[in-house]
């Protein structure tokens, strides 16, 4: 088992994440938040959820993340069925939630201490990471000295410290304005491209969607479900300017009547 | 940021002059409500039994402190009981709040005691303790224990009990044991919150201390001012009294310092020291990596 996933893991092309049949009911399976989703993400994809609230993207964020468990269905992450956190995926939320107490090269290494000791090397890797992020500057700086912006930077160093290769983003700058969120978009592309990682973002805006991803997913909700996974064939580097192109804006009208049939 | 330097800086300059004027306005008040304190014990108005001269408080503010000087002897006993009750009261307060609170079963089956003791005043237990007790430092220094134990428990155990939901949910993703997510999180989070309590705490233990040498008059500020009161020396009462207000205050700056310092990350002062520290330690740490 263990072999196979180091195995899979190291030939692209393969699926990262995987599932078959997952489902997800609360309240006694009175609601069902997941129905039955069939997906496979290879390795170092990009792949966004949309949809509005109720259409299980954020339940299906958090089923990848071993965060709650399926109800149904098996969820495979390298291989190996997800059981709980591990090590290999790591998070990312909609707020910062940075601790206050912490700097910012305090809180990206946070990952290394809980995973065990913190070495010279992690304490470079977290000042690179910062910098990567354009926080180099900033790395004794306490959340409360920093922008809403800025802390979800260091919330992003952090998440790429702990080494994970698949990473899960909930609405990660929902919670910003319009042009601090477009700009931090872009930089998540070259971040993500340069780490090699396979990426889950979850969002309700269609436009930034798709500007991410390799793949989008339109899901739907009651029940929440994939309604339909549209492929994004527009080429990489992106600048924002893509999103007025005639071909962008039919990807854009694609998931938009998935979503207004339903 | 230049821009709220050159801001600062501007209302520093203006304030100096309207705060030295506020000054003045506050000791003109002052002095001229105890000038009207003055005539109107001098000339009868009030009564000079109760109402001594402020010159005669000055003079027995001297004489208990400096000719006598029997004041300090006082001082030093019931500090000294502030000091171990505020202690004691805050590692069982604080160690109480902590275990209650994370564990819910025990939070359930002692919130009731906790309703039935905060609606009984605290100080009506202070006969039975006496009486448990005996005569003492013991008993006193269990009074203060009393009168400190609750507010350091109660906010330890609303900061344990109210700890973020999404910063425990990283805590989780990132596969923290129990321990971890407690030292590294919900501790540190619950801080300011608990430093609160201790302010509170510290103050009460002031009151605590009176009623403990009111009942039990064998030494202490408490008893000095039962003291000097039954033999109708008002004024060495109200220095001993005043001596009170000067060190609530005392108290009331120090845990406001004492706040700065550990739960720096919410003032600003406090967040700009600290990232220099950081910085410093932290570029050694480099340095020689």
């Amino acid at each position: 088992m263990e072999q196979q996933a180091i195995i899979e893991a190291n030939d692209p092309g393969t699926a990262v994440v995987a599932g078959s049949n997952v489902g997800k009911t609360f309240a006694n399976g009175t609601v069902v938040a997941l129905d039955n989703a069939e997906f496979t993400i290879p390795k170092g994809k990009f792949v966004s959820l949309v949809g509005p609230s109720g259409c299980g993207k954020s339940t299906l964020l958090r089923l990848i993340a071993g965060l709650i468990a399926p109800t149904s269905g098996h969820l495979h992450v390298h291989g190996t069925q997800v059981a709980g956190p591990r090590q290999d995926v790591a998070m990312m939320f909609q707020r910062a939630t940075l601790l206050e107490w912490r700097t910012a090269i305090e809180n990206v290494l946070l990952p290394t201490e809980i995973a065990g000791n913190v070495e010279d090397a992690d304490r470079e890797r977290a000042m690179e990471l910062l910098h990567l992020v354009g926080l180099g500057d900033f790395a004794f700086s306490f959340p409360a000295q920093l922008s809403g912006g800025m802390q979800q930077r260091v919330a992003l160093a952090r998440l790429l410290q702990t080494g994970a290769d698949v990473i899960l983003l909930d609405e990660p700058f929902g919670a910003l304005d319009e042009f601090t969120r477009e700009r931090l978009n872009v930089e998540l592309l070259r971040i993500v491209a340069e780490v090699g990682a396979t990426t889950v973002f979850v969002t309700h805006n269609i436009a930034e969607a798709i500007f991410l991803a390799d793949e989008v997913y339109v899901m739907t909700p009651r029940p929440g479900r994939i309604a339909k996974v549209i492929d994004v064939p527009l080429e990489r580097p992106r600048e924002l300017a893509i999103q007025t192109s005639p071909e962008f804006n039919h990807l854009v009208d694609e998931a938009r009547d998935v979503l207004g049939a339903h | 940021m230049a821009d709220t330097v050159a801001q600062s800086t501007m209302n520093q300059r203006a304030g100096m002059s309207l705060r030295t004027r506020r000054i003045l306005t506050h000791a003109g008040i002052f002095a001229l409500l105890l000038l009207a304190w003055e005539i109107g014990s001098r000339t009868g108005l009030l009564d000079p039994l109760f109402y001594p001269r402020p010159t005669d408080i000055l003079a027995s503010f001297w004489r208990v402190y400096v000719t006598q000087g029997n004041i300090w002897f006082h001082l030093y006993a019931s500090l000294g009981l502030v000091l171990a009750g505020f202690v004691a009261g805050s590692i069982m307060g604080i160690g109480l709040g902590a275990l209650v609170g994370f564990n819910p079963l025990v939070r359930r089956f002692i919130k009731p005691y906790v309703i039935v003791l905060e609606a009984t005043p605290r100080i009506a237990v202070a006969p039975l303790l006496i009486a448990a007790l005996g005569f003492g430092a013991q008993s006193k220094i269990a009074i203060i224990m009393l009168v400190c134990f609750f507010a350091p428990f109660i906010n330890t155990l609303s900061g344990v009990v109210n700890v973020n939901e999404e910063k425990l949910e990283l805590f989780k993703s990132l596969g923290a044991s129990k321990m971890q997510t407690l030292r590294k999180l919900v501790l540190p989070e619950a801080v300011p919150v608990i430093m609160a309590g201790e302010r509170l705490a510290l103050t009460a233990a002031l009151s605590g201390v009176l009623v403990a040498e009111f009942i039990q008059r064998d030494q202490g500020i408490g008893s000095l001012i039962l003291t000097y009161t039954r033999n109708l020396n008002m004024a060495s009462a109200f220095a001993c009294i005043f001596t009170l207000t000067i060190i609530g205050f005392l108290i009331f700056r120090f845990m406001e310092w004492l706040d700065h310092r550990i739960a720096f990350w919410n003032h600003e002062d406090g967040l700009n020291r600290n990232a220099q520290k950081r910085q410093a330690r932290w570029s050694k740490k480099l340095a020689t990596a």
